[in-house]
């Protein structure tokens, strides 16, 4: 992988309310690769996400396709990186199809009618995350696993090159884990550079091209998933005893015990 | 986006016919009875007695309900959608309130006129200071409680305001003042009035209904609305000055009026689909045919004293919130929306 990275960071830190989260983080993001972010709760992997994101202000290097992240205007930064934060919150019982429309939020011009370009974009997130069959419904009746695809969806109608999403399997079910990280590999696949944060270490395993691995605000490790998640590592990031099996041509990391 | 639904527009439609209706029958009503036929002949010809009644009494009060009901409703929908909730209402937290004192301030102190520029001017600087308040606290967060309590501190303080306005009066036609601008009325307003107002209220439209988009982005909260490009300081900003701007000016003319922002969108909300940026343009409609209804009904009651038409809302919209919170009490409660 040469490719020149989608998005890149070089010595980032970040601080809130003075409190240093994350320290001079460096990893670069490639077109065609699914990245998961692995680390403990309050490592600072969602202000690590956020800064990349542009959405609050950090200290260090963002680019983004080879020029500075705070050189676009928000317009044409939200044209490139989608970003899906953590919890799929819809504040008003608006109609499914709809909350994926606001992924063409930065696309064209604000008050003209849709484009054909934009119903081609919604209609297609919809259909790749099977939330068709109820487009007309309120988003605040779905179940947990409707509203995480619905969420996804909208980040997918954006048609960014990069995809950040927070924790997009959190609190799902087993099939709804697979079917989110299926996609979200799907989307790395097609050409997107795809960061996701992930708790359940197999799935990281299995899923992801890279880990990168966060402790305390610093990246620990950058590497593929057998090398970032072996047992000497997990023990030092998470404090947890893990057994590595294989499965499905994958090396899979059971966390046994706490240290 | 922008293109409407036939549900929407249906409604819109049937919003304005509503409207007009009102209109005709506010300039009806009156100590002096017109039917519907001497009301539009006495508007359009302007002679006698029912021209003079028709024109320079009932025409300004009628507009000025217009006005000051969309504007109303306008900014309830702007806050709730600013703010992401349903609860989210000017009287709440005591913008009225806060823009009636410093109105009242400034005719019990200043020895302005009431038709002066500098009463509308310190109605939208009173609104702002209350306003301003609330999205500062609540602004980021947007916590049902948080709002909540925030507007009752808020909405303490501008009553303290009032009441050591009250205090301080030199003289009892002030409190009497005080207290005129506290009920709420459209009785009486000429078009120095109407004239005082209009701009201030247009220009409220104009900026609120700018951030429609941005509301409709809001809906999956500010990170994901500001990764979308949403500029969420200009947006907070702008409804700020749009709410004061409109609250402000409706107070100076025509004192407190409170809750029509609450049950205007409320009323209309279903229709459009819950989205933020579409409830904007029927929720000011209903807005202004509420208050052109209650300031009609005020004329119509019975009473030794002509109702104010702030009671009239405040009567009606303080167990209309009641039964929202009712509806909203998972949240209130804890519980996940």
């Amino acid at each position: 992988m040469s490719a020149a990275p989608m998005l890149a960071a070089d010595g980032l830190s970040v601080r809130l309310d003075r409190a240093p989260i994350v320290k001079e983080a460096s990893l670069a993001l490639q077109g065609g690769q699914f990245t998961a972010l692995v680390g403990p709760n309050g490592a600072g992997k969602t202000t690590l996400i956020r800064a990349l994101a542009g959405l609050i202000p950090a200290s260090g290097i963002i680019m983004l396709d080879g020029m500075g992240l705070s050189t676009f205007s928000p317009r044409e930064r939200a044209r490139r990186i989608a970003y899906l934060p953590q919890g799929n919150t819809f504040h008003w019982p608006m109609p499914v199809e709809q909350i994926v429309a606001l992924g063409r939020y930065p696309h064209g011009d604000p008050f003209a009618p849709p484009t054909e370009a934009d119903r081609m974009a919604v209609a297609h997130a919809m259909e790749i995350t099977g939330i068709r069959d109820f487009l007309h419904r309120p988003v605040t009746h779905l179940s947990g696993g409707e509203r995480a695809r619905v969420a996804l969806a909208r980040a997918l109608a954006t048609e960014a090159k990069v995809l950040l999403a927070d924790e997009p399997t959190m609190s799902l079910d087993p099939r709804h884990q697979l079917t989110v990280m299926d996609l979200l590999r799907d989307q790395a696949r097609k050409g997107s550079a795809v960061l996701a944060v992930v708790h359940d270490l197999a799935l990281a395993a299995r899923y992801a091209d890279r880990v990168i691995t966060i402790q305390e605000g610093r990246v620990s490790a950058d590497a593929r998933p057998q090398d970032a998640l072996n047992a000497e590592r997990i023990a030092s990031v998470f404090g947890v005893e893990a057994t590595i099996i294989e499965f499905d041509k994958s090396r899979i990391p059971v966390a046994r015990r706490a240290l | 986006m922008p293109v409407t639904p036939p549900r929407s527009r249906r409604l819109i439609l049937g919003l304005t016919a509503l409207i007009l209706l009102l209109m005709l029958v506010s300039l009806m009503v009156g100590p002096a009875g017109l039917s519907p036929r001497e009301a539009l002949l006495a508007l359009i010809s302007g002679e006698g007695p029912a021209g003079i009644i028709v024109r320079d009494i009932r025409l300004p009060r009628t507009l000025l309900a217009v006005l000051i009901g969309a504007t109303l409703g306008l900014s309830g929908a702007a806050l709730q959608g600013l703010l992401r909730n349903p609860l989210a209402e000017p009287a709440l937290f005591g913008a009225p309130q806060a823009a009636a004192a410093a109105a009242s301030f400034m005719i019990a102190f200043g020895f302005v006129s009431a038709t002066s520029l500098a009463v509308p001017l310190a109605g939208m600087a009173g609104a702002l200071v209350s306003v301003g308040g609330l999205v500062a606290i609540a602004g980021s967060r947007a916590s049902l409680t948080v709002i909540l309590l925030a507007g009752l501190a808020l909405a303490s303080f501008a009553g303290a305001v009032t009441a050591l306005i009250l205090n301080l009066a030199p003289n009892p036609f002030i409190a009497l003042e005080v207290a005129f601008w506290l009920l709420g009325s459209l009785e009486d307003r000429s078009s120095d009035h109407l004239m005082i107002a209009a701009p201030f209220l247009l220009a409220s439209w104009v900026v609120l209904f700018a951030n429609a988009r941005s509301f409709r982005a809001l809906t999956l909260g500010e990170d994901a609305a500001a990764s979308l490009g949403v500029d969420l300081v200009r947006t907070r900003l702008m409804v700020v000055v749009g709410v004061a701007l409109g609250v402000g000016a409706a107070v100076a003319v025509a004192g407190s009026i409170g809750f029509v922002g609450l049950v205007a969108p409320h009323l209309v909300r279903r229709a459009v689909n819950s989205d933020p940026a579409r409830v904007m343009l029927p929720g000011a409609l209903a807005g202004a045919a509420l208050l052109l209804a209650a300031d009609t009904a005020v004329r119509i009651i019975p009473a030794a004293i002509e109702l104010k038409v702030g009671v009239v809302t405040a009567l009606i919209g303080v167990p209309f919130f009641l039964m929202m919170i009712f509806g909203e009490r998972r949240e209130l409660e804890g519980a996940p929306a």
